[in-house]
């Protein structure tokens, strides 16, 4: 019996919309890639007009690898009141990406606030969106190696290495052994001795 | 950018940032300019990036609300009710959230709404050159972090909210301070509009500066009060109710305009909006529990610890190994301050997320200045900036 404190799924061969307890916050579909771009542009003529989100999720062990999850919301595109917007209907749309052909289409033409967020997971999953105008990395630099928010990207990186040594040596140059001098330290050197009389036992 | 500045032809190419004290956070906009007129935008995010979605992935349940909390650093809780109620659904738990508990959720959300206004508010105007309203509004600001940081322990990241109901009941004092600021507030909001208002020169600054229509708004798809500026009244309080906001009578402030100006409006009359729903709450509070009553989830109260066993076990097993939560995805939608902040989550059956995706009202509604700022002046990019008030926090998480 699955139950909280007893799960029946490994977590990276995991499909969440199969196993999802009945949650009410969207109509969810999953598509094909290849029927993908066909669906959002229906989907956006019957007034699904805003693009909320994209976003992916990686599960490893599981075929195809990577999900990509739209979430669409029908909003009227005019001046609308409270009564006008009402409750308006929201899809959960998701798309298998295999893992040795990590592409999809780009819908950066269809909504324009695509951009950023398929530029987002191109940097932090490495999936490929074709036809983007300007796919490169968003969040991490330009020259980062990985897609961080991969499965088996570590949560950190190896250790740093440690600070290079300067060139010259780093030796005192007072010999070891050499009793301490100057002031400060006869001083010290007076307390201690004074100390370690008065512990003697008289 | 090789450089900073570049010369084509009749425009020239010049970065606006990271550093520059406009932007909030760090921001770069590369502007291409032909004389003073804006004929080309684009921005570069990303300097802020903390990986906090990935670091999430490695914390337990009730652990994860910590840096979610540090997203939009200044409506903590806004994320932290968000990323809550996501794992409430997957509980199963969301009807046994005590009533008392789901009312101060209400409260503390619309209070940090006020305060997280006060800061957009007070740094707006500073960018175009009023001084003087930000002490005003950072005056009701403190007053509000005063507020959270006696329930909560902190000031700016309380991590009052829990998994199940909050953290602790209100303390002693708490309504007497509250019902101190709801007295005081309306004569500060008198004060704030008539500084800036009808000010000649905030009118010239921000009337028809970085229009949206609604179209592009829904293509943009900005949300919050930069969509109502432009028309759409569109509302997760309203449209999707949580926490029971249904209860609570206040109205959509919305403007048709769609510049800088309208957005200005509407955030004024959101506070006030905001303080209607913080006063109806207040009359509303009735004394009950604040926690969920499952020892599953909520660790049974300290003091039982030393008297029962079954509270040493359910203690120790929530501290040191957290609960599970079963297998599923779900998305949830708060309204923010700053628009439709969504966390998408999904769960394994494990005791950590294995998915945290936000939804960054931010990230989107900043995104399209790349449009309006076109045909806009130089000067007028802070403004735009300012009304669409980003967090970079979020921007970048």
């Amino acid at each position: 019996m699955p139950s909280p404190q007893n799960p029946t799924v490994g977590g990276t061969a995991l499909d969440p919309t199969s196993l999802r307890p009945p949650i009410d916050d969207a109509e969810i579909e999953r598509v094909e890639r290849d029927a993908l771009r066909d669906r959002l542009v229906g989907l956006r003529s019957q007034g699904m007009a805003m693009l909320l989100d994209v976003g992916a999720a990686d599960y490893p062990q599981r075929e195809p690898r990577f999900d990509v999850v739209y979430h669409l919301l029908a909003i009227p595109t005019k001046v609308a009141s409270v009564a006008e917007v009402g409750k308006p209907r929201r899809v959960r749309l998701l798309v298998g990406v295999p893992a040795d052909d990590t592409t999809l289409p780009s819908v950066a033409d269809l909504w324009a606030s695509a951009d950023w967020a398929e530029r987002e997971i191109f940097d932090l999953f490495g999936i490929t969106f074709t036809g983007h105008p300007n796919l490169r990395r968003i969040q991490m630099p330009d020259d980062w190696e990985g897609a961080p928010l991969r499965k088996d990207y570590p949560l950190r990186g190896p250790a740093r290495e440690k600070t290079p040594r300067p060139a010259f040596p780093l030796k005192s140059n007072v010999p070891a052994g050499t009793p301490p001098s100057g002031k400060v330290a006869e001083a010290l050197q007076r307390q201690i001795a004074k100390a370690r009389n008065q512990e003697k036992p008289s | 950018m090789s450089s900073l500045v570049e010369r084509t032809g009749n425009t020239m190419t010049l970065s606006l940032g990271p550093q520059h004290p406009s932007s909030h956070g760090v921001l770069q906009v590369v502007v291409e300019v032909s004389g003073e007129v804006i004929e080309k935008a684009d921005m570069e995010i990303g300097y802020l990036h903390t990986g906090i979605e990935k670091s999430a992935e490695n914390l337990f349940w009730t652990q994860a609300s910590t840096v979610i909390e540090r997203m939009d650093y200044l409506s903590p809780l806004s994320n932290a009710l968000c990323y809550t109620l996501a794992v409430e659904q997957l509980l199963g738990i969301t009807d046994r959230i005590p009533e008392r508990a789901q009312q101060i959720r209400i409260l503390m959300c619309e209070l940090t709404r006020v305060a997280s206004h006060c800061v957009w508010l007070g740094t707006h105007a500073i960018d175009i050159g009023a001084i003087s309203n930000f002490w005003y509004a950072f005056d009701i600001r403190e007053n509000i972090l005063d507020l959270l940081e006696s329930a909560g322990g902190a000031r700016m990241h309380p991590n009052y909210l829990r998994i199940g109901g909050v953290n602790g009941d209100l303390p002693s004092g708490f309504i007497e301070l509250l019902d101190a600021l709801i007295a005081k507030f309306p004569g500060r909001m008198r004060e704030l509009r008539t500084i800036l208002q009808n000010n000649p020169i905030w009118r010239d600054r921000t009337i028809d500066i970085g229009i949206i229509t609604p179209e592009d708004a829904v293509r943009w798809s900005l949300t919050g009060p930069t969509l109502r500026a432009s028309g759409v009244a569109y509302d997760v309080r309203k449209a999707f109710p949580y926490s029971g906001y249904q209860n609570y009578d206040f109205d959509v402030p919305t403007r048709t305009e769609g510049d800088a100006y309208a957005r200005f409006l509407v955030r004024l009359d959101e506070m006030d909006e905001a303080m209607r729903i913080v006063d109806q709450v207040r009359k509303a509070l009735k004394p009950g529990p604040v926690m969920i009553d499952d020892t599953k989830l909520a660790a049974p109260p300290k003091e039982t610890i030393a008297l029962s066993m079954e509270a040493l076990i359910h203690h120790f097993k929530i501290v040191s190994e957290g609960f599970r939560v079963p297998p599923g995805d779900v998305y949830q939608a708060v309204e923010g301050p700053r628009g439709e902040l969504g966390y998408y989550l999904v769960s394994d059956g494990n005791n950590r997320p294995y998915r945290v995706r936000t939804r960054p009202p931010s990230l989107y509604n900043l995104q399209a200045l790349k449009q309006i700022a076109i045909g806009n002046l130089i000067a007028d990019v802070v403004v735009m900036i300012g009304s669409l008030d980003p967090v970079f926090g979020e921007v970048d998480r």
